[in-house]
Order: C-alpha cells, then sequence, then structure tokens
C-alpha cells in the first residue's frame, strides 16, 4: 500500500508539475483591519495587485513591506497599484500585529488570515511570500524569501502590467 | 551522507521540474507546494546527547490543490523517512512513514460552504477549538470529517463540523463535533462603521473510557464519555478602537495526560486594541481554569490538544531573547501582554524614521493550590523596549533590551531566574542589491546557565542569495558554543537553504505553542517550492 502511494503521489506531482496553470486569486474570507469578514475577490479593484504575506515573528516580511512603504511613493508616480499585506498572525498574536502595522504607517490595505484560509488555498509554506496579481486577478508573478532590494522585482512585474 | 546526498539531489530535481512549465489545464487550476527539512547528523563529542542511531532525518510535505469554478479538491501527502530527531509524531508507537495526511472536497457558493475531508477551522479565540497545521512543531490535529457553513444573509452565520481528528501520524479514538454561530448587530441595525457581533460556540468530544484495561478514568473521577464546551463572544470595532471578549467553560474532564483529577473548566479572554495616527496601543488578558483539553483521553503530547491555548508572551526573533520561552500552564494561569507602538517619522523624507516599541508580558498560577508554598507564584514576566531607526535608505539600526523573569519549577515552587538580554542590530544596504546584516547579543544572569553571547552575520545579495554564520556561547555555564552557517537560495518561489550547525537543547515554539527539541549537530537541508 505505501510504495502504490509512493508511486501514485510521484507521479501525481510530476504530471502536475508540467500541466499547472497559472493560477487566480482565490475567493477566500478573511479579516479587514478592523475585524469584519471581507471576501479577497473585493480586493481586487481594476489594478494591478501586490499581494505580501507577513506576520510578527517574521522580521524579513517586516522589512520587506517597510521597504514597500518607503518606496510607494516614487513607484506610484510611475505606475498605479494596489499593496495588501497579509498578515498569517493567529489569535496569539493579531492584536499585536494590528497594533504595529498601523503605527508603522503602512498605507496599503492590512488583512488578516487568522485560521490561514487564504494561505492554504495559495499553497504558501514559506513567508516571506510576494505575489504580483494583474487587475483581471490572474496571479502573475511570486517570489519566496527576501532580501533587501528584491522588492524591486515586485515594482518591475507591476511596471511590466502598466505597459511601461 | 550519501542517503543526505541522493535525498538532495532528488529533493532539487522535483524543484527544477516544479517550476519549470505552466500550462492551462481546461478552466480548472492546479496548484501545489512542496516542503523538506531534512538532516545529516553527525557524531559530536561535545553534546552529552546521543546522536539519533539513523544519523538521518527527513520531513517532506507535498499539498496538490484542484479548483474548477466554486468546486476545490486536494490532497496533502506526507512523508516522514524517518521523522526528525525530537519530533513527537516521530517517537509514538509504530508511526506511520509515508501517507495521505489530509484530503478535502469542497463546494463554495454566494452564502453557503461545505467541505468533506480534513477540516482546519477555530471557533472565536481558540478556547474550545482549533484545528490547524504547524509544521515546526509537527502538529496537526485536523478533523477527518464534514464542515459546512451557512450565511443568513449578512446578519447571520451559522457553521458546523463533525469528525475524528488526527493524531500525529494516525487519527484519535474520539469523535468531535460542534457548532459556531455569529449575529452581526451592526448589521441588523445598519450601524455604519460600527462593529458589533455576538458570537457563541459548543463542542463536544467523545470517547469511550474502556479502551484500556489499565487506564482507569472512574477512579480519577470521569463517569461520562462526554465532554461538552461551551463559548460566548462579543467583537466591538469603532474607528481605531477594537475590542473582544469570550468567555468558556467545560464539562468535567482531564486538562492533560498527567492531571490526577477530572475537573471542569473555565476560561476569559479580552482583548483591545487603539490606534490614532502612528500610535497604537494592544493589551490582552487571559484568564485560564484547567482549559487544557485532549483530542484523545488515551493520548498525549504537544499534538493531542484538541484547543488553543498559547503563551501570550513576544515572540523574539533574536537567539538570546528565545533562550527560555514560557509555556503556558494549562492547568490555571493568569496572564496578559501589553504593547505600545509609536513610530516617529520625518516629514521631508520616507526613508528616515524612528519606530519605538514597548512590551510587558506576565503570567501567574490561577490559585494558591498550584504551589507547594499555598501562595500564587509568578510564572513569567517579561519588559522589554526596542528602538529602530532608519537613518536613510541605506541603513538601519535597531537596540532591544530585555528583562525576563521566570519560574523554573513552573509555580510549584518559590524562586525564579531572571536574565537582562541586551541586543544590537545593523543592516547597511551597500547598493540595490548587496547588504549586510548583524546582530551582537548579550545575556546578563547570575542564574542557571550564567551569562551567554551571541552574534550573527548575513551578507545578501539581492534577490537570490544570501550567507549567514552566527554562534550562540555560554560564558559561565556548559561554556559550549553553539554555532551554525550556511547560504539560501531563492529563484521564483523556490528557496533551498543548506546549513551546518550545532543546536541546544531546548524549547522550539511557533506561535506560542512549544516542543521540547533535544540538542545535536548535523547539516540541514531545507526546500520549499511551489506553484
Amino acid at each position: 500500500m505505501h510504495s502504490f502511494l509512493k508511486t501514485v503521489s510521484v507521479l501525481c506531482f510530476l504530471t502536475l508539475s508540467f500541466f499547472a496553470s497559472a493560477q487566480t486569486l482565490p475567493d477566500v474570507k478573511v479579516e479587514d483591519a478592523q475585524g469584519k469578514e471581507i471576501s479577497t475577490r473585493s480586493l481586487l479593484t481594476g489594478k494591478p495587485l501586490i499581494i505580501s504575506y507577513w506576520s510578527i515573528a517574521c522580521k524579513p516580511c517586516i522589512q520587506e513591506l517597510n521597504a514597500i512603504n518607503d518606496a510607494i511613493e516614487e513607484w506610484r508616480e510611475e505606475a498605479d497599484f494596489d499593496v495588501v499585506a497579509v498578515s498569517v498572525d493567529d489569535v496569539r498574536m493579531q492584536a499585536t500585529a494590528k497594533a504595529k502595522a498601523s503605527a508603522l504607517g503602512w498605507e496599503f490595505t492590512c488583512i488578516y488570515d487568522a485560521n490561514q484560509d487564504l494561505k492554504r488555498a495559495m499553497n504558501v509554506s514559506l513567508t516571506p511570500q510576494s505575489f504580483v496579481v494583474d487587475a483581471e486577478g490572474n496571479i502573475v508573478f511570486s517570489h519566496s524569501g527576501y532580501t533587501p532590494g528584491s522588492e524591486e522585482l515586485l515594482f518591475d512585474k507591476v511596471l511590466e502590467l502598466s505597459g511601461k | 551522507m550519501k542517503k543526505f546526498l541522493i535525498t538532495s539531489a532528488a529533493l532539487l530535481a522535483v524543484s527544477a521540474i516544479s517550476s519549470s512549465a505552466q500550462i492551462r489545464l481546461g478552466e480548472g487550476q492546479l496548484s501545489a507546494s512542496f516542503e523538506t527539512n531534512t538532516i545529516k547528523y553527525v557524531e559530536d563529542g561535545g553534546l552529552i546527547e546521543p546522536t539519533p542511531d539513523d544519523r538521518f532525518g527527513t520531513n517532506n510535505y507535498l499539498k496538490v490543490d484542484y479548483t474548477y469554478k466554486k468546486f476545490s479538491a486536494g490532497i496533502q501527502v506526507e512523508a516522514y523517512l524517518p521523522a526528525l530527531y525530537g519530533y513527537e509524531l516521530g517517537q509514538q508507537t509504530d508511526p506511520k512513514k509515508f501517507f495521505l495526511g489530509s484530503k478535502y472536497v469542497s463546494w463554495t457558493d454566494e452564502n453557503f460552504y461545505v467541505l468533506v475531508g480534513n477540516v482546519y477551522d477555530q471557533f472565536g479565540n481558540g478556547l474550545i477549538f482549533r484545528s490547524y497545521e504547524d509544521r515546526q512543531l509537527g502538529l496537526n490535529n485536523s478533523l477527518e470529517g464534514v464542515h459546512a457553513r451557512y450565511d443568513f444573509s449578512r446578519f447571520v452565520s451559522l457553521k458546523g463540523m463533525y469528525g475524528r481528528p488526527r493524531l500525529y501520524t494516525d487519527y484519535a479514538g474520539s469523535w468531535v463535533r460542534g457548532l459556531d454561530l455569529s449575529v452581526s448587530v451592526a448589521d441588523i441595525f445598519n450601524w455604519e462603521n460600527i462593529l458589533l457581533s455576538l458570537e457563541g460556540s459548543y463542542v463536544n468530544r467523545y470517547e469511550t473510557l474502556d479502551k484500556d484495561a489499565y487506564m482507569d478514568f472512574g477512579a480519577l473521577g470521569l463517569d461520562t464519555p462526554q465532554l461538552n464546551m461551551y463559548s460566548g463572544r462579543v467583537n466591538f470595532g469603532w474607528k481605531g478602537l477594537s475590542i473582544k471578549g469570550e468567555y468558556a467553560a467545560k464539562s468535567k474532564d482531564l486538562a492533560t495526560s498527567s492531571s490526577q483529577s477530572a475537573t471542569p473548566g473555565a476560561a476569559i479572554f479580552a482583548e483591545a486594541i487603539y490606534s490614532w495616527k502612528t500610535f497604537s496601543v494592544s493589551g490582552t488578558f487571559r484568564m485560564l481554569d484547567h482549559m487544557g483539553t485532549m483530542l484523545s483521553l488515551y493520548g498525549n503530547g504537544t499534538g493531542n490538544t484538541l484547543n488553543y491555548l498559547p503563551a501570550l508572551t513576544r515572540q523574539y526573533t533574536y537567539m538570546l531573547a528565545n533562550l527560555n520561552p514560557y509555556q503556558v500552564n494549562v492547568e490555571g494561569e493568569t496572564a496578559g501582554q501589553v504593547d505600545l507602538y509609536y513610530s516617529l517619522r520625518s516629514k521631508t523624507t520616507r526613508h528616515r524614521y524612528w519606530n519605538f516599541h514597548v512590551n510587558y508580558s506576565t503570567a501567574y498560577t490561577m490559585s494558591a493550590s498550584q504551589s507547594v508554598t499555598g501562595t500564587r507564584q509568578l510564572l513569567w514576566s517579561d519588559a522589554n523596549v526596542d528602538v529602530e531607526r532608519q537613518w536613510g535608505r541605506n541603513l538601519k539600526t535597531s537596540i532591544l533590551y530585555s528583562r525576563q523573569e521566570w519560574s523554573p519549577s513552573h509555580g510549584g515552587e518559590d524562586g525564579t531566574y531572571v536574565s537582562n538580554i541586551f541586543v544590537g542590530d545593523v543592516t547597511y544596504k551597500f547598493d540595490r542589491k548587496k547588504s549586510l546584516r548583524a546582530e551582537v547579543q548579550y545575556l546578563l544572569s547570575d542564574d542557571y546557565e550564567g551569562d551567554w553571547v551571541a552574534g550573527l552575520v548575513e551578507f545578501n545579495f539581492a534577490p537570490m542569495w544570501s550567507i549567514f554564520a552566527s554562534d550562540m556561547y555560554n560564558l559561565e555555564g556548559t561554556k559550549k558554543n553553539y554555532y551554525n552557517a550556511g547560504f539560501s537560495f531563492t529563484k521564483g518561489r523556490t528557496r533551498i537553504q543548506l546549513s551546518y550547525g550545532r543546536n541546544r537543547a531546548g524549547y522550539i515554539c511557533s506561535g506560542g505553542v512549544c516542543r521540547y527539541s533535544p540538542a545535536y549537530t548535523g547539516l540541514n537541508l531545507s526546500l520549499t517550492t511551489s506553484f
């Protein structure tokens, strides 16, 4: 039974690797900063969207979001886009995460995925993890991890989507 | 070593394939992720703990999801060949090595949702129920069963679940069912910009008491296979203010596998957040009285948990600040945490600011009877402050001070240990791609193992490469070095990290839940990829 399972899963994975389609942003319920339930599809406003995952214990995630926030004014002079910070902090750290996000003055939408439904749906197993979504909701770029300067990859993709 | 190299080569091949072609498959969508954490253990004469016999451990997860319009299905295959040293799931009797860890089919419509398979959910703040996965802890207590939700317009939402909980690599012998109701009062009265909801939950665990002739639950005061748990909640939000409150209670039960008598339990949870411009304050309070709840009366360990009672303490990223993490006392504790954040920002440039943060967390035993002294004992306190300064586009510095006081007997006796921790952290960006980060840490203590010193250097070449080296040295007790060095490579959604180091025995905590990890030295390969 075990060798059968092993064979089937490896074959499935290899087959799926070749036949995977471009993903769209899944429609999952998350909370906004006030605690109200919202649908992730409501985040699409007809503009390219940068989605970046973070949590209180993920230092490089916060570094990445701070770097995006520092550059956002300059970037927006060249392209119109939205940024969504997805906190995957559970109930233990959610209050701290909300307080921190507010104090850091992040000029973008913060959503809270305490049950990690969106994280599971987007197959995020490691943070930092960032995505660029086009105006129709197709995920066109994603990147794991963060090193100072790699936030520019996200903006390059936004510029490409904006035809610049 | 050969086994490690073969595994590494196989994993790299899989990740290379997975990051290749993306072809549309009809109108449906496929996505998948793969994660491995593989260690080749090395004999280390400097450690007291033995090296695992197999000298090899590997935890692997392959998750595949398919979505077609409102329909979704997925599987997660797990392989522990064998499980990494110290993971409780590998220490169970005859653990499975390769198996279907979870699976589901679901339908999501406008106002309802149904899932058959492994359920991941939480009722309220998790005081009576939370099923989730934490790979760092080797924990997955998802329910194998049915989960459904129905929204009666935007006013009322009802969800229910029924299933048997997963316990490590198998399933617990219990059945868990529950209902959760949420009523949005603010929506009923059409209040704008106000959030007010009233919520309630019920959870039942059923498990027969006669499965093991050697266990006499009657002698411990447990006379029914039924455990009932209830909770009532209120959530309020208005402008920058947000308040949550929950009261939960449970019928007679054994709170842990070592409980000597069955006792009813209760809990109170309260949380408040207030934000104004770049100033924010948040506070959390929680009282627990015998609220520990096991998936199965016949199981034990961190994974044998039906509800979520994490430690209310700050989560650090610094080695020495995490040296002695607090573990929650589920038999009874009163705990709280306060955070204050303030950011002082330049009006002329976005690249110059100060971030100030003050945090205080504390926990006491709930009743005097928990200690041989007959008085309530301090379990934990941590007063800490950190200041971060972004000097411009290239330089950032941070300093942190933390005073931690903790009870080595977990409140059973008098006396506490005190640690004073100092951290300096600097990041310098040479240009758009190259940056250096360095940490210096010192722990000052007259107790336990005395003083420690630690340091870390990390050099990054964005966006792909990072190399790092760290060391943590005990100056007065064991006088041991705990070193670690390695590199990581990232391309798209694939990240590979290879490191070699010596790890100290202690509690590994994730999300406020901890598992004990023995000391070991080894070569560690971590790989995550998804598409």
